[in-house]
């Protein structure tokens, strides 16, 4: 989850969030490198009293900054049509589980080998017990098994929502009457918190998603006894 | 569930960000790349000023250096450390399915036997 003040992304638990973070770096260096050159450039303006005033063609500039910014947005494309075919990868996905969004809950169904659904609200701030976390505790948490793929079906019985998990890299849109797929794979166990992430009513921030990953022997466990 | 520290008590200093964007202290290759850019910036600044004695340009210089040599180490760190990656992945995958496997017919290690088994 996220830290107060928090500005940028959140550790990575999943491979494609890792590859996003590496990106996210790779473009920022040449966001502060440009930045640096055009501060140095408006104090180069702003530091002169020389002024020309009939520039008729200026070849060499209007060469240099035709060239330089195409090979800046190559180097930054190439990686990110890199991440962008590998979040399309096949990956044969071991479980699948419907998120279905409503106002303002999310329900998962569990229906490739037992017939298990529930809902997902939010633990009201009264609830919570010491130590929870406000506005993103849940009454049931949605249990999946790590380092493991597995499909999230996403989809919508009311208005547009959207299914994010930060953490993990993923925000899937929830929309009425279409299904979308994720795969998900997280590479270590633990709780991975996320919001609804398109507006969808007076509680739209107040339907949080909470993934509880566990070893694959232990989700056997779960799913045996809530089955 | 990460411990959230309360508003007042020290938790851990803010990270310094260059021009407010980018964190050299948690980015990989961030602190080399920009420490190489300045070494480059200032000798190839002073450099120039030691030859031609303008300062304007020798200024223009130092930043087109700073800029290049900072990108240099920039691709170069970052290519390295993309390999160092996969290396470490193939390893602890290595790691894993020697623990898993030791001894089984899907040890990693196992030389495949050929001819007929003795009774």
């Amino acid at each position: 989850m996220a830290h107060p003040l928090q500005l940028g992304l959140q550790d990575a638990s999943s491979p494609i969030m890792e590859e996003l973070l590496y990106f996210h770096d790779h473009a920022l260096m040449i966001v502060f490198l440009i930045s640096s050159l055009v501060l140095y450039t408006i104090s180069l303006m702003l530091t002169t009293k020389l002024m020309h005033t009939s520039t008729m063609n200026a070849q060499m500039v209007e060469t240099m900054w035709t060239i330089l910014p195409a090979v800046i947005l190559t180097s930054i494309a190439l990686p990110s049509l890199r991440i962008l075919y590998m979040t399309d990868e096949i990956n044969n996905p071991l479980l699948t589980i419907k998120a279905m969004g409503h106002q303002w809950y999310w329900s998962y169904e569990y229906t490739d080998y037992t017939d298990l659904n529930f809902d997902s609200y939010m633990t009201p701030t009264l609830d919570l017990k010491p130590g929870e976390l406000r506005l993103l505790e849940v009454d049931n948490r949605t249990v999946l098994p790590m380092e493991t793929p597995v499909r999230m079906l996403i989809s919508s019985e009311d208005v547009l929502h959207s299914w994010a998990v930060p953490s993990l890299g993923l925000k899937t849109d929830a929309i009425p009457g279409r299904l979308n797929q994720t795969t998900l794979s997280a590479t270590r166990p633990g709780l991975f918190y996320g919001q609804c992430s398109e507006i969808c009513g007076s509680n739209h921030s107040f339907m949080p998603i909470v993934l509880e990953l566990i070893p694959l022997k232990h989700f056997e466990t779960w799913s045996t006894l809530t089955s | 569930m990460a411990a959230v520290p309360e508003p007042g008590e020290p938790g851990k200093g803010k990270p310094f960000k260059l021009l407010g964007i980018l964190d050299v202290e948690n980015i990989p290759c961030a602190r080399d790349s920009i420490l190489y850019g300045s070494l480059g910036s200032v000798v190839a600044g002073l450099g120039h000023f030691l030859l031609t004695s303008r300062i304007r340009r020798s200024c223009d210089v130092g930043v087109g250096g700073f800029i290049l040599v900072t990108l240099g180490c920039w691709f170069h760190c970052r290519y390295n450390y993309a390999k160092q990656r996969i290396q470490q992945r193939i390893a602890r995958e290595g790691i894993k399915n020697k623990v898993l496997y030791e001894s089984t017919h899907l040890d990693p290690e196992r030389k495949p036997t050929n001819g007929n088994h003795s009774n």
